[in-house]
């Protein structure tokens, strides 16, 4: 596999912290929903760490993993560090055509393959229709603008801060030319009034997620006994940049939830996702910026700001407390 | 033998089943494009038969949960018109009004349609000149069983008065469908772009549409046109048929290519064309339908169904008169008459236009390789809208003219259009499918890259069998 998915978490900091904050969700809602009956459902990767701290934090023991790709199903099989766990080896959306669920569910739908956007981004709103009331679904999406096709750069023109090369009449920007591209991808679900500023590293992601958001309003306007409530949304890059969005299928009468949700410290929606751009750190600089509100003057030197453009001090406080720290363990 | 008696049986509409009715056959978002419809025809009006300066013109539409408004500058209501016909269901003969305007209102219920599909309660406020009223409609009023006219009230308060000519209506008490429509940030979404479609060549002339306060932007619907004498350009046609100026164009959009298998997706061919690709009927600068795939812009009837190879072809057609009854659209007027001559007539030519493109996608869907060629061709051709593409083809001397104002041009007759490298006619497209993983396996042998297109693993495959093969077949 080239992708990024079959790194372990101690290389990708921010999906750690993305996935506690999802963790942390799930906590806050397990007394009103009753967690510990569902049915999650997920893409475990190689290692099934999602399944183990899902079935530890949560006490959910109805789960199955489903993988396309035959070596990683039996790699997942040695691996399952939960007797509980069942593998599928299947692909995630042919499997939920052939389930029928009886509880509510918790689906992660951990696509990072950025090709075929629009038919996850389609699955995924389809789907709310089609789970129990109660159930949390979560999406993780690949936000690499350049996914959306490298053109010839003599087929670009550029144009900075109102500086423009002299082609800029007559040629797109590599921004416009990703705009087009991805109105031919998206095609009715290109979200209306989207412009080429949405098309960067740093604003592809929110762009995404608009979409991804209309889609699931769109599918919400067929069905009269429940409503959505998004509960937390995420971008972030460990290289490949990524969005993922956590919503809660609630009855239309339902209001514990929403409130529960909005008053979450970590609550975030599709139009404004936390950036976790988090500093890679040593153990005492950890120790420090944890124990000192004056962390900058303490340390005496500047982090390196990260790709997403974050102060990492700023960041850092954010989230310290679900932060995981990984050191080294010789065998 | 009967005789008259002295009873009569009551024939007049009940109130109730004439809303329910007139309500029915509109969608939502087609009851606020009315509206907006008679903003542009009250700006239309202001004119007076000059040139409209849509620049100078606002239409403000704002809805949430609980309401619905539009507010605009477009001149206003007089209050005969209000006293006599615009509050009327539907239109009189003797309202003679627009005979001179290319407006497109003609059966007299837009806003009242609009209004009743939305809520029980509605406040219409407008200001002509310097006479300001409003007309509430309560649902008291709907409710009663008699057609009691409305009543006309006088401003007292300034908070009651307008700043310039125009209308604001407001619309309450939404009924509850209609309300989670309101709500719904996909339905906004789908207006938006409704109104950036539909009212396009407006909005492209400067009139400012607010929605829900953010600004609404004209989609461009434009095909390629090349300003040298044999570069390539669309299908153009221009002809006055029974007095409605009929003129199309048929060409390639800015999609990007023909049976490019970069964003496969699931495995199966999507339409990734954008929303511009297909026809887009222009009445009266109106778009009345925007990128239609269907049989009833003639796909599929006498030439292929709409298919995603086609995603590259554009048609437009306008049809422009100053009688609205003659132009073939129906009373929702985002549908059209497909029965009427005008639109018989010309639908012929639009097949011939089509035909031209469907031939050109269909040479070039097996030589993908020689995409980039393709497209040297099309460097200097620039996108343009209907008119302009139409002025830039009848420059060209090729161009036929025809009686009056007509012009015609056929782009294959001329040929104007690339045509593949050794376009062989015996190219056989092969397709099959095998899973990610053995493809990345032979795509590492071959091509020593994991990530390569599985159509260029494919063809690979191929040649190195063909070697093959033609070896084996040398050495029996």
């Amino acid at each position: 596999m080239s992708t990024g998915s079959s790194l372990p978490y101690r290389l990708r900091p921010n999906k750690a912290v993305d996935r506690e904050l999802f963790l942390s969700l799930l906590t806050r809602l397990t007394p009103t929903l009753g967690l510990e009956r569902y049915h999650y459902v997920g893409l475990g990767g190689a290692f099934l760490e999602d399944f183990r701290l899902v079935h530890a934090r949560l006490g959910i023991t109805k789960m199955t993993c489903i993988e396309t790709d035959e070596q990683v199903h039996k790699r997942q099989l040695f691996n399952r560090p939960i007797a509980s766990i069942v593998c599928v080896h299947a692909r995630l959306e042919d499997y939920l055509d052939e389930h029928e669920f009886d509880t509510p569910a918790i689906i992660w739908f951990d696509y990072t393959n950025p090709k075929g956007i629009t038919t996850q981004i389609e699955r995924f709103a389809q789907t709310i229709g089609t789970v129990p009331i109660g159930s949390v679904l979560r999406v993780t999406l690949n936000a690499n603008p350049t996914s959306l096709g490298r053109p010839d750069p003599n087929d670009l023109s550029v144009e900075v801060e109102g500086e423009a090369s002299e082609d800029r009449a007559l040629k797109p920007t590599i921004q416009e030319w990703r705009l087009a591209r991805f109105k031919e991808r998206l095609g009715a679900l290109f979200p209306s009034g989207l412009t080429a500023d949405g098309m960067t590293f740093k604003t592809y992601g929110p762009s995404l997620l608009r979409a991804l958001k209309l889609a699931v309003e769109n599918e919400a306007l067929s069905f009269g006994d429940r409503r959505i409530v998004w509960a937390l949304a995420t971008h972030y890059a460990d290289g490949q940049p990524m969005v993922t969005a956590t919503l809660v299928v609630c009855s239309s009468e339902d209001q514990a939830i929403e409130k529960l949700v909005k008053s979450w410290e970590f609550y975030a929606t599709t139009d404004a996702p936390h950036r976790l751009a988090l500093p890679a750190l040593s153990t005492l600089e950890r120790l420090t910026m944890e124990s000192n509100d004056n962390a900058q003057i303490k340390l005496g030197f500047d982090l390196p700001e990260s790709d997403m453009g974050e102060n990492p001090f700023e960041a850092f406080k954010k989230f310290y407390r679900i932060y995981p720290h990984f050191s080294r363990v010789e065998l | 033998m009967s005789k008259p008696g002295n009873d009569r049986a009551q024939a007049s509409p009940t109130k109730q089943f004439f809303v329910s009715m007139l309500t029915r056959d509109i969608s939502l978002e087609d009851a606020i494009l009315d509206l907006l419809d008679n903003c542009l025809d009250g700006a239309m009006r202001v004119a007076d038969g000059n040139k409209v300066d849509y620049g100078n013109h606002f239409v403000r539409i704002a809805f949430d949960k609980d309401y619905f408004s539009i507010e605009d500058n477009c001149g206003g209501i007089p209050r005969d018109i209000a006293k006599n016909y615009a509050f009327k269901m539907g239109r009189e003969p003797d309202d003679d009004r627009d005979a001179d305007t290319e407006t497109i209102g003609m059966y007299g219920v837009g806003m009242k349609r609009a209004i009743f599909k939305m809520g029980k309660e509605a406040l219409v406020r407008t200001r002509y000149g310097n006479d300001t009223f409003e007309v509430p409609i309560t649902s008291q009023w709907l409710e009663a069983k008699n057609w009691d006219p409305l009543p006309i009230n006088e401003p007292t308060e300034a908070s009651e008065k307008l700043a310039e000519p125009g209308t604001t209506i407001l619309v309450k008490e939404l009924y509850e469908g209609v309300a989670r429509h309101f709500a719904n940030e996909a339905f906004e979404n789908r207006v938006r772009t409704a109104i950036s479609e539909h009212f396009t060549m407006f909005l492209q002339w400067g009139l400012k549409v607010e929605l829900n306060g953010k600004p609404v932007d004209p989609v461009r619907v434009e095909v390629l046109v090349s300003k040298r004498e044999d570069g390539p350009a669309p299908f153009v046609f221009r002809k006055t048929i029974d007095g409605v100026v009929v003129s199309i164009t048929v060409g390639r959009n800015t999609n990007r290519s023909l049976g490019n298998e970069d964003d496969e997706d699931a495995g199966f061919e999507r339409d990734r064309s954008s929303a511009t690709a297909g026809w887009t009927v222009l009445c009266n600068d109106r778009a009345v339908i925007v990128g239609d795939k269907s049989r009833l812009t003639g796909w599929g009837d006498g030439i292929p169904l709409y298919h995603p190879q086609f995603a590259i072809i554009t048609g437009i057609i306008e049809f422009r008169s100053k009688r609205a009854d003659k132009l073939p659209v129906t009373t929702t007027k985002r549908a059209l008459d497909t029965s009427s001559n005008v639109w018989l007539e010309s639908l012929v030519k639009m097949k011939e236009g089509m035909r031209v493109w469907i031939d050109y996608t269909n040479q070039w869907k097996n030589h993908s390789s020689s995409e980039q060629e393709q497209m040297r061709h099309w460097e200097d051709a620039r996108p343009m809208a209907l008119s302009r593409a139409i002025e830039t083809v009848a420059s060209r001397k090729a161009t036929k003219r025809l009686d009056g104002d007509g012009v015609e041009f056929n782009p294959k007759k001329n040929k104007v259009l690339p045509e593949p490298p050794g376009k062989k006619p015996s190219s056989r497209r092969i397709t099959f499918s095998k899973p990610a993983e053995e493809i990345r396996i032979v795509a590492k042998a071959l091509l020593d890259d994991e990530s390569a297109r599985p159509g260029t693993v494919g063809e690979k495959c191929f040649d190195l069998a063909l070697a093959k093969a033609k070896k084996w077949v040398a050495e029996r």
